[in-house]
């Protein structure tokens, strides 16, 4: 009798564990809960916009918002420390949530965690933008405040979309950079983390119809990009299937930042610096490969000053003060937004060489 | 192994042989003695844990856990280096491995004590260990310049190489620890009075207890071994990718169960041959690694590979009714 109680107990310990597991670490900082009376007559920028201001100040500390980000890995680790740096800069009261999986579902379970929480914002780096709509719906209709980064194409469904820059720009960049190291010719092969992440697409699509234009001797390998998973692993398993497939092959670029999964497949069939690499890249991951040479180059922008930036749009937004055309983001890259309907573009690519790969540690 | 092959495992040759024909008409690049060595590199983790699975599979039980616990056997062990300096391939593996089989060593703990189905335990224990790793001893991932260089090495080791068209190719070193894994499981379960006990707990407990063995201590040592192999494939996987990341390999588990099950291991316990467990590993790793090659876009990617392996059960379960019928037994 006693066993079987003791396995109740502990199979639904077991159950909690499961749920507890993908949810939440919301730490409740009691400095957040003393609302001065006094702060709601003295700022009277509150009532000239739309957004949920209640009735809280301009005071950052008054302000829980909550950045939603893909997965855990050492690009979200950085945007992490961004956010970080935004909280000790002006005291918002700012978080963030890490999901187990790199899927929509897992970051529509957090966000009505959140919704249910009442924050005042939630800014969320979407895996799959169109099937975080209806939560973001669901969130506005609460009136908490939704910005995104890295999903312009749903812009119209949130206050703000910040993005590092002009995507169609960022993939000529790719294209400009790809066709350098491989001397204008020769078969080349895109990758994106998978066919839904609507950024890696913009990127793809713009490259490869700037090398069509520019580039009459280069030639993609296939109509549709090939998938890595987000997966060092993928990375690596696919480029060894298309060097078998299309050996005459020269170059690759990956728009996920993966890009060392191709340089590790090259290198083991002795083609390291042979066969030209443009990925996208966080400079933890890819020194090496830079290095070593089997990366031609790497592009970035950074992760930490677009998580600030979006955050603190976010609380600009929930806060009432509004963002508009050349609005100070208070981010590098970020002082100046160009706002074309609701996405806020900054002005922030990085690239990344050999030689300056040592300046970047994050 | 057995002296006449068994229709099962015929059955999975001619698809595998019938599939690389189809694949070598439509492109003749596929019929290289590279894709057979990139095959066996890609394929090496998943067969290291499919030996496991194997063995606890054949006992009756099923282990959910083994790709959490090969994240937390490599994790820390290759945390631990990473902090201290150690470059040393033999630590990476024994340090993995120990902790694998501790890790196994609670699942079978649970399984045993609470007599809950270990379905349910190990899918418990796969997020309690996973939990345990990002909580309290780190979530962060490491590129490929901080990890220990012996571990790349490893990585990109191979036995021999050959000159191909426009570089070479080799046959990788992780074929040896894939070797290893296969002769244990052979030697555990073919010569081994244990090997006899966990066939016969996984035909039936109650009778295998009578018999003489202590279903317990087999338990113990199933998912104890099944532990200790997800450790040595944790360390095989960290050095193919030359990266550390906190939260890879915890959700592939369920294609390594459907390879095993492919390869005519019964999902009920006291039926599986390793060689059968090998060709549903290549089946499913054939399908994944040639879309490309037959020139099929990435969306086609899950309809594709889901559709043949729908066939290739489908083949395989009605060649066993067929066998089943011709003995009399009736199953259904």
């Amino acid at each position: 009798m006693k066993k079987k109680f003791l396995s109740v107990v502990l199979s639904v310990a077991m159950a909690a564990t499961l749920l507890v597991g993908c949810g939440s670490t919301s730490d409740n900082s009691s400095s957040d809960t003393q609302t001065p009376a006094a702060e709601e007559s003295t700022d009277a920028a509150a009532d000239s916009t739309d957004a949920a201001a209640d009735n809280k100040g301009a005071d950052p500390a008054d302000y829980k918002v909550v950045m939603v980000v893909k997965q855990s890995d050492s690009w979200f680790d950085d945007m992490a420390t961004g956010i970080e740096q935004l909280k000790k800069d002006t005291g918002l009261n700012v978080s963030v949530q890490v999901p187990e999986t790199g899927d929509a579902a897992s970051q529509i379970s957090i966000m009505e965690d959140l919704i249910a929480q009442d924050v005042d914002a939630i800014c969320v780096v979407p895996n799959d933008p169109n099937a975080l709509v209806p939560t973001i719906e669901k969130a506005r209709e609460a009136g908490i405040v939704v910005v995104t980064h890295e999903a312009p194409g749903i812009a119209d469904s949130v206050d703000l979309d910040v993005e590092a820059f002009v995507n169609e720009t960022f993939g000529e960049l790719f294209a400009e950079k790809l066709a350098t190291a491989m001397g204008g010719k020769g078969k080349y092969a895109g990758f994106v983390g998978g066919l839904t992440m609507e950024t890696h697409m913009a990127w793809y699509d713009a490259a490869v119809s700037y090398l069509k234009a520019n580039y009459p001797d280069m030639e993609n390998v296939a109509e549709e990009p090939y998938e890595d998973g987000n997966s060092v692993e993928g990375a690596h398993d696919k480029a060894l299937e298309v060097l078998k497939a299309y050996p005459d092959i020269a170059g690759f670029f990956d728009c996920s930042a993966q890009g060392g999964g191709i340089c590790e497949a090259l290198q083991e069939n002795d083609l390291g610096g042979t066969v030209k690499v443009v990925s996208l890249a966080l400079p933890s991951m890819s020194a090496t490969y830079l290095k070593d040479g089997s990366m031609a180059n790497g592009l970035c922008w950074r992760p930490a000053d677009a998580g600030y930036a979006a955050c603190y749009a976010a609380y600009l937004i929930a806060s009432g003060q509004g963002v508009s055309d050349g609005t100070d983001l208070k981010a590098t890259g970020y002082e100046s937004i160009s706002l074309d309907g609701n996405v806020g573009y900054g002005n922030a690519p990085l690239e990344f060489t050999a030689d300056n790969i040592d300046d970047y540690n994050f | 192994m057995t002296k006449k092959i068994d229709p099962f495992q015929r059955m999975l040759l001619i698809i595998i042989v019938v599939y690389s024909v189809f694949v070598t008409i439509k492109n003749p690049g596929f019929f290289q003695i590279q894709t057979v060595f990139d095959i066996i590199k890609t394929s090496s983790t998943t067969m290291i844990v499919a030996m496991g699975l194997l063995v606890v599979m054949i006992s009756g039980g099923i282990d959910v856990s083994f790709m959490a616990i090969a994240l937390f056997g490599s994790y820390t062990s290759l945390y631990i280096m990473i902090q201290t300096g150690i470059n040393n391939l033999a630590f990476a593996f024994v340090v993995s491995m120990a902790i694998g089989i501790v890790l196994g060593l609670i699942n079978a703990v649970l399984i045993s004590w609470l007599k809950l189905p270990p379905f349910i335990i190990t899918l418990g224990t796969q997020n309690l260990f996973h939990g345990i790793m990002t909580t309290f001893i780190s979530d962060k991932s490491f590129g490929s310049g901080v990890l220990p260089e012996c571990l790349h090495k490893f990585g990109q080791g191979t036995l021999f190489k050959v000159a191909t068209a426009n570089g070479s190719t080799g046959l990788t070193v992780s074929l040896i620890p894939v070797l290893i894994a296969g002769l244990a499981t052979y030697f555990i379960l073919r010569k081994t009075m244990i090997g006899r006990g966990i066939v016969a707990i996984g035909n039936d407990e109650e009778s295998a207890r009578r018999a003489g063995f202590n279903p317990f201590k087999i338990r113990l040592f199933v998912y104890a071994y099944s532990g200790a192999l997800a450790g040595m494939m944790g360390i095989v996987y960290a050095a193919q990718v030359n990266a550390l990341y906190p939260n890879k390999m915890v959700g592939d588990e369920l294609m390594v169960v459907a390879a095993v099950v492919i390869g005519g291991t019964k999902i009920t316990g006291g039926q599986g041959k390793i060689f059968g467990a090998v060709l549903g590993v290549l089946i499913t790793y054939l399908l994944n690694s040639t879309l490309i090659m037959i020139g099929l876009s990435s969306s086609w990617n899950n309809l594709f590979v889901g559709a043949i392996l729908v066939i290739a059960v489908a083949i395989t379960s009605y060649q066993e009714r067929v066998k089943n019928r011709k003995h009399l037994i009736f199953t259904e």
